[in-house]
């Protein structure tokens, strides 16, 4: 049934509020976004941009006001908790938090976390002991990791579990949350490589992240969100090397590389100025 | 000799008064803060952390230590704040601030030294505020107990201070709770309780890892200020190569304790010797935005020490 | 889990003093070398080849006494433990996850039963159940299940909102899988804690209770009894009390013991403490101090 070409996810028009009649806050307003399988889009927004509103929406934790959500050419906006629970349990979307050591269960040791996507989804032991050991070298694991607790392991092992918890059911999509924010330069650049390998494998990455730089050299497309929606979206070339809207120019410009800051002080506060208040 | 902070809060009023800047040549005075060959144990299990710092920081320098978590980056920073925490010593090496050896120096010269000679700001600026004061009073407390100053003064000068590292409305966060405030504002709120005793040195660790990049961008510029108007020499710590690069003269990368490479910034960017220190320029060229802005800007952006006439212009800029 | 608590100096003491209560229980009566409730012409004697502990006011052997009670002691005390884990921690963690109306009666439910005067309420159930130790044990068990309900509820709130749970939940697992194989191990320990103080607790109320004619019938005997009637002739007989006080001390010392050892192994903590004790090696990162003190 599945075509090449459907979209893995389609987000139309979303809006999302919290809070209840006073106090009501948008997060989210006319979001459109959509990602193709086996694309890398990379969601770039700062703090209170709605970044994770946006992934907690696309994975059925917040209910949308308007708008709809299709996951794998399937309509997810009105879907029950019971009927999201069939969805997640066919293991088509899978989500990676920003910090490893709170995202995996202390008590648990890794071949238990690891088996736990594929046990809940019926599959038998042995088998789901059988893919998680057979998923672990395309991770660069070894072996010898599986019986230990997530306190005994480094950051970047920690991190690189995740990834595999994420991706041993073979999603079609999944949401990384600042995915290597929390690692160190060679870690970073490890988990990077890994997504970028998995990639071939024809998953679709939804990449949040703060910071343009961590994003920049493994997006296909980037999209731009700024206080609830979306100001821009495209190649990532084309949304680093000539960005349009005064936010982008604005996080292009900030953005600390080794050849100095894009833009001057002078730059960045007329860009400001131009910003929404 | 005028203060820094009387000499930063006359330039924040009076922009444009001049440049001395950085390239006024600092003299050959004794260097502010000297650490030669600094080595720092646990001294619960007797294992070595830090295996020999040196570096020199002399008025209006910046130093920077690039190395990841457990490099020993911040341990050596709170060596030269003498906060070392608990077990944890100096077991060779030597540190002098102002010519003085800090092994020498009595707990009471210590208090005095701290925040009137080196003052620091680190990642997380929620946790070093009292969250149930506002803003102001626990700055006064600093500018109170460090400068003996009454009530009526020590608030103007709170609010001088709070001016001086361009918060927008002095008065409204003056009187705010540390909740009120963003991650950004709270920092520059600890940036100036560092500087509000007028210390010759400001170590920054790690104080913008927790910020947006838009805000982090403007404290970075802020710190510069500092230097180039106050004469202020920094130590900044980051994890990042790009964000030391775009302050500091001199760069040391830390890794396992060890400084595997330490030079002149630019030459450590064009040139790095250390594989450590080329895995982090290439982390960069191939995952960073650099990748893109190759092509896209051939002609290379100004050097990270920005021009004086780039800063003279100053007034309170916007809070994000 | 078991070989954990055992590999624990204080485990093992606490699982062999335990070990040794619960056969007293079993095998107690049958050990007695006299008839508990057999009279005798020697009130209140002392220590002698025939009465080991001597004998009570009416002449009855007290080291068969102690013996034939420890089984209705040791099984009221259980009893009243058992109940109030089954009553409290089962509504304690469902409240986390069955809804405002199932969490809001279930406190409110809680609070009302830590507000009822116990013994009226228990002579009012025994009024309406009939007299008997599991009718006693039982309405104890439930006065005192607000701890076991509490106590998991917390545990459980805190397992709930960590990360680790809403990626199982993300992975499609259902809420009786999250408690299975997330809180379970979480909420254990404290639960193990509360249910060897409630041991303690009940051995207490056993005694109390039979003091007022409930439950326990004279002239039945229990450990709880015993120190009761043994504190009457404290005058004649002052080290008497000091058995049964010491029994029900040492078991309820022992349920500490464990329930102390359970919490000291479970989790990461308790890995990183065996480790500690050398009962396994694994590495461990250096890792730099966070800065503490302020500004």
């Amino acid at each position: 049934m599945s075509t090449g070409t459907r979209l893995v996810l389609e987000v139309t028009g979303l809006d999302v509020h919290y809070g209840g009649r006073r106090g009501r806050r948008r997060a989210l307003h006319g979001v459109s976004l959509s990602v193709a399988p086996g694309e890398t889009v990379g969601l770039i927004g700062e703090t209170g941009s709605g970044k994770s509103t946006l992934a907690r929406t696309v994975l059925g934790l917040v209910r949308p006001g308007a708008g709809s959500v299709v996951v794998d050419g399937e309509d997810v906006t009105a879907h029950s908790a019971r009927q999201w629970r069939e969805l997640r349990r066919r293991g088509v979307v899978q989500y990676v938090f920003q910090d490893p050591l709170r995202s995996l269960d202390p008590d648990l040791t890794v071949e238990a976390s690891l088996t736990e996507p594929l046990l809940v989804r019926g599959t038998g032991r042995p088998e789901a002991a059988a893919r998680v050991r057979a998923f672990l070298p395309r991770v660069r694991l070894a072996e010898d990791l599986l019986d230990r607790l997530p306190g005994e392991l480094s950051g970047g092992q920690r991190q690189r579990i995740a990834v595999a918890r994420a991706l041993v059911t073979e999603p079609r999509l999944v949401v990384l949350d600042e995915p290597v924010s929390a690692l160190d330069s060679a870690n970073r650049v490890q988990v990077l490589e890994i997504l970028k390998e998995l990639r071939a494998s024809g998953v679709a990455l939804l990449f949040i992240s703060h910071d343009l730089g961590s994003v920049a050299g493994v997006a296909d497309r980037i999209a731009v969100l700024y206080r609830g929606e979306l100001v821009e979206v495209g190649a990532a070339r084309d949304v680093v090397g000539r960005p349009q809207h005064p936010y982008t120019r604005l996080l292009v410009g900030s953005a600390p590389t080794l050849r100095g800051v894009g833009a001057d002080r002078a730059e960045r506060a007329a860009l400001r100025a131009l910003l929404p208040a | 000799m005028t203060t820094v902070s009387e000499r930063l809060l006359t330039r924040a009023e009076e922009p444009g008064t001049g440049s001395p800047g950085p390239a006024d040549p600092p003299g050959p005075a004794v260097p502010l803060l000297s650490l030669r060959e600094v080595r720092i144990a646990d001294g619960s299990d007797g294992r070595e952390i830090v295996h020999g710092v040196s570096f020199d920081l002399t008025p209006g320098k910046v130093v920077g230590i690039v190395g990841e978590s457990g490099s020993g980056k911040t341990l050596t920073c709170r060596a030269a704040l003498g906060i070392l925490p608990a077990h944890f010593e100096v077991t060779a090496g030597s540190i002098e601030i102002g010519g003085t050896d800090i092994a020498t120096l009595t707990p009471a010269r210590w208090t005095a030294l701290r925040g009137a000679t080196i003052g620091a700001v680190f990642q997380d600026p929620a946790s070093y505020l009292n969250p149930s004061l506002r803003i102001g009073r626990q700055l006064a407390e600093v500018v109170r107990v460090k400068k003996g100053l009454g009530r009526r003064a020590a608030r103007e000068r709170v609010l001088a201070l709070l001016r001086a590292v361009h918060l927008r409305d002095a008065e409204l966060v003056h009187d705010q709770y540390p909740f009120e405030l963003s991650g950004g504002m709270l920092q520059r709120v600890l940036i100036a309780a560092a500087v509000a005793a007028d210390p010759r040195i400001l170590i920054a660790d790690e104080a913008t890892t927790a910020l947006d990049v838009t805000v982090q961008a403007e404290i970075l510029d802020l710190l510069a200020d500092l230097r180039d108007r106050a004469g202020l020499a920094l130590v900044v710590v980051s994890h990042d190569l790009a964000v030391v690069a775009r302050l500091c003269d001199e760069v040391l990368v830390m890794r396992q304790g060890e400084v595997v490479e330490q030079g002149p910034t630019r030459r450590v960017l064009d040139d790095p010797r250390h594989a450590y220190t080329r895995l982090l320029i290439s982390e960069h060229e191939q995952y960073g935005l650099e990748r893109f802005l190759e092509q896209t800007a051939p002609a290379a952006p100004p050097p990270p020490a920005a021009p004086a006439e780039l800063i003279a212009p100053i007034a309170p800029k916007e809070e994000a | 889990m078991v070989r954990r608590v055992l590999a624990l100096t204080s485990g093992r003491v606490a699982v062999a003093v335990l070990t040794v209560v619960a056969l007293l229980a079993v095998l107690g009566p049958l050990l007695a070398p006299q008839d508990p409730l057999a009279t005798s012409d020697h009130p209140l004697a002392g220590v002698s080849g025939a009465h080991w502990l001597g004998t009570d006011y009416l002449g009855r052997d007290v080291l068969s006494r102690l013996l034939d009670g420890s089984r209705v002691s040791v099984l009221g005390a259980l009893e009243v433990a058992l109940t109030a884990l089954v009553v409290g921690v089962v509504p304690g963690i469902l409240s986390v996850y069955l809804g405002r109306a199932f969490e809001w009666i279930t406190l409110r439910l809680a609070d009302t039963l830590v507000a009822l005067p116990f013994l009226l309420f228990a002579v009012a159930v025994i009024a309406l159940l009939g007299n008997g130790l599991t009718q006693a044990m039982l309405v104890t068990g439930v006065l005192v299940s607000p701890l076991f309900y509490r106590v998991s509820r917390a545990a459980t709130l805190a397992v709930a909102r960590s990360q680790y749970v809403e990626a199982a939940l993300i992975s499609g697992a259902s809420v009786g899988w999250v408690v299975r194989r997330h809180v379970w191990s979480k909420v254990l320990p404290p639960i193990a804690v509360a249910f060897a103080q409630t041991i303690g607790t009940g051995f207490v109320i056993v005694s109390s209770l039979t003091f007022l004619g409930i439950g326990v019938q004279p002239p039945e005997p229990t450990w709880g009894g015993l120190l009761a009637s043994d504190l009457g002739y404290l005058a004649h007989r002052p080290w008497a009390p000091l058995t049964p006080a010491l029994l029900i001390m040492v078991t309820v010392w022992a349920g500490n013991l464990l329930a102390d050892a359970i919490r000291d192994v479970s989790g990461e903590a308790g890995r990183a403490l065996l480790k500690g004790r050398g009962a396994r090696t694994g590495r461990t990162e250096p890792t730099e101090p966070a800065p503490a003190g302020g500004a």
